[in-house]
């Protein structure tokens, strides 16, 4: 479903990613977890569309050419980000946004809009996944939201969207215990056989909850070791050090402090 | 500039006064601050007289301006045109012409024209006292609460001559009384042409009034607006502008806060295409203890648009626990707008609180990634944020059908 070869995404002389591979089925749920400038952001932003890097390599999406897309287009061919840092957009109001959203991909897709009435009930089950009060509905996009609203938003904008490829980008950073568990729910509960996940993180700890079926290791803009689950027990014990350590060539290429993570 | 030679209009007592100034003081030119970015060749071209018979086609008023229940007074070209207004108004409230005021109500009326020399900031405020002898006069008795809106119309329907009317608001609002009133200024064509129009708030003790200018002449006209605003103790004061048309468009506010414990909360938006010229010149004095002030405007500003806010604060000797605020933010679209911003705080009492910021951006990459990503096109994400921005003066007017109006205006209709 998706195949990313052979990517590399630089800013500037920045080189981040640098060849990166990634097979994506349909209906899996795949974990990328690596140390911070590791480039897991970048792969995430590449994914979507974000201007400002020189990308090369290839990444489509049930064969169509993803790099070839603006990101309203890469939305309307199913991809979705859920951001690290959600974008506060003041006077504009959640509900509009999510049905201009929502309808602009209809739209591009040449499937009928939603109306005002119809969409009011696909969002109102769409916040119960996500355990979410019907006022945020009515408040600006994020605009004064805590950081797991934020977050609980992301998951509601997914729900509403039902993406083809869901890429979480850290969705667990910021949040404790019990917005991590709604999260994860509404995240579980969005699994389907034709949905593919890609899950970034940090830590393991996201893991537990949305149990992924495959882990890749990124560092240094590579994926240098994959594997099933228990792969991220492993890291939980020995984190990133061996990676880091023995993995690479050249030490002073590893220095990416200043590069968006 | 030919007004000063135009036969004074025989039934406006002071004009040989406000003349009288003109030939004394002059025009404004670019050295005077309050005028600055004004285009004063066209403003000269201008011929600011008597009212002229109105020659084109009356527009469709209704299709023209907010949909609004309650009384309407209609302005054709500096004249009250009876038959399109509606003046039955409820107990306690009384509207009329400025000519029949000017003659039934003389004491109210003299607030409004009885300036000595003095009292005259600007030959554009002159010329408005020397030919705007007609108009809208509002008077609310004491402890009325009006529940619906008063509309006042200006329509501006130049002819060949290049002609721009003068015209005269007057609000009176009794002690303990409370009401709204929208004015709402449009014009027909494409000739050149132009409206001076003086409004003069008067807010007795404990009053409230929320007032509502929309400004949406033409682009081939120019907009003088002058709102003179005095408030008497724990009077309120609710000023909301959309200033929206005209090539120059100039609204200005005076605001005299005379008595103790009294607010004035002005807001307002300016949203510029092509040349416009958007100008907003706004006074706060604070004259009595403990008053509070807010002035928050917005600019959006497009193509080779120009926006100016020079807003004041003036906190007079004796005006201790003043509380001031002052916010100008704007936003440019377009490489070739521009923006003149300057506050200007004068303060001379003691336990002042003061505060003032401007800002100017362009619209926010990460929003514009942000909703691209969810769908969104390039081109409707740029609108969301630029309306997004707009609304948030749009959802301080209170009547639902005003901001319906606006949003409507802006190009948007929003769930």
């Amino acid at each position: 479903m998706l195949h990313v070869n052979n990517l590399t995404a630089a800013i500037g002389d920045k080189e981040i990613l640098k060849g990166l591979d990634l097979e994506v089925g349909a209906g899996e749920v795949h974990a990328i977890m690596g140390p911070n400038g590791s480039g897991k952001s970048t792969l995430a932003h590449a994914l979507a569309g974000r201007d400002g890097y020189d990308i090369t390599g290839t990444i489509t999406l049930d064969d169509a050419d993803l790099l070839d897309m603006e990101p309203e287009a890469r939305a309307a061919a199913g991809v979705f980000l859920g951001f690290q840092y959600p974008v506060e957009i003041p006077g504009v109001n959640n509900m509009y946004f999510l049905r201009t959203a929502l309808n602009s991909v209809r739209r591009a897709r040449g499937e009928d809009e939603v109306g005002a009435r119809d969409f009011l009930s696909v969002a109102k089950e769409a916040m119960n996944l996500v355990e979410m009060k019907e006022d945020f509905l009515y408040r600006a996009v994020n605009a004064g939201f805590s950081g797991g609203e934020k977050k609980r938003n992301e998951i509601l904008q997914m729900a509403i969207m039902q993406p083809r490829l869901a890429v979480l980008d850290e969705t667990d950073s910021g949040l404790d215990i019990d917005a991590l568990r709604i999260i994860a729910g509404g995240v579980n509960a969005l699994r389907n056989p034709d949905r593919s996940m890609i899950v970034i993180t940090h830590y393991q700890r996201l893991l537990d909850y949305i149990k992924p079926d495959f882990v890749h290791v990124l560092v240094d803009g590579r994926i240098v070791q994959s594997g099933d689950y228990t792969l991220a027990l492993e890291l939980e014990d020995h984190g990133y050090a061996n990676y880091v350590n023995h993995d690479l060539d050249d030490p002073s290429t590893r220095s990416l402090s200043g590069v968006p993570s | 500039m030919t007004a000063a030679t135009t036969a004074l209009d025989p039934t406006v007592s002071g004009g040989a006064v406000a003349l009288d100034w003109i030939e004394a003081n002059g025009y404004p030119t670019r050295r005077d601050g309050a005028w600055r970015y004004a285009p004063h060749k066209e403003l000269g071209a201008l011929s600011f007289g008597p009212p002229v018979a109105q020659i084109a086609a009356m527009p469709d008023i209704d299709a023209r301006v907010p949909a609004l229940d309650g009384p309407r007074i209609v302005v054709v070209n500096g004249v009250v045109d009876v038959e399109l207004s509606t003046m039955v108004a409820p107990a306690g409230v009384h509207l009329s012409s400025l000519a029949v005021a000017r003659s039934e109500q003389p004491e109210l009326v003299a607030s409004h024209f009885g300036h000595d020399g003095d009292g005259i900031r600007d030959a554009y405020m002159a010329l408005n006292l020397a030919f705007g002898g007609d108009g809208a006069v509002v008077r609310i008795d004491d402890d009325v609460t009006l529940e619906v809106p008063i509309h006042i119309v200006d329509v501006e329907i130049p002819d060949d001559s290049r002609n721009a009317s003068c015209t005269g608001v007057i609000i009176a609002m009794g002690a303990r009384s409370s009401a709204t009133i929208v004015e709402t200024r449009i014009g027909t064509g494409a000739d050149f042409g132009g409206s001076n129009i003086r409004t003069t708030v008067t807010l007795g003790e404990d009053s409230s009034l929320e007032h509502v200018l929309l400004q949406d002449v033409p682009s081939s006209h120019v907009h003088l607006s002058d709102v003179d605003v005095h408030q008497a103790a724990r009077s309120r004061f609710l000023a909301r502008s959309f200033n929206l048309g005209a090539s120059f468009g100039r609204v200005a506010y005076h605001v005299d806060l005379n008595g103790p414990e009294a607010h004035t909360d002005l807001s307002g938006l300016f949203f510029g295409f092509g040349t416009q010229v958007l100008d907003q010149q706004i006074d706060v004095v604070h004259a009595a203890e403990n008053c509070t002030s807010r002035q928050s405007f917005r600019g959006v500003l497009d193509d080779e648009s120009t926006g100016i806010f020079n807003g004041g604060i003036d906190v007079r000797k004796g005006a201790d626990g003043t509380d001031a605020e002052q916010s100008n933010k704007n936003l440019i679209l377009s490489d070739r707008a521009e923006i003149n911003t300057q506050p200007r705080l004068e303060i001379l009492a003691d336990e002042v609180a003061c505060k003032h910021g401007a800002t100017v951006g362009q619209l926010d990459d990460a929003a514009m990634y942000y909703m691209r990503s969810r769908g969104i096109p390039a081109n409707e994400a740029r609108r969301l944020l630029i309306n997004g921005f707009a609304d948030q003066v749009v959802d301080d007017v209170g009547i639902e059908s005003v901001r319906d109006w606006i949003t409507h205006r802006l190009g948007h209709d929003d769930v």
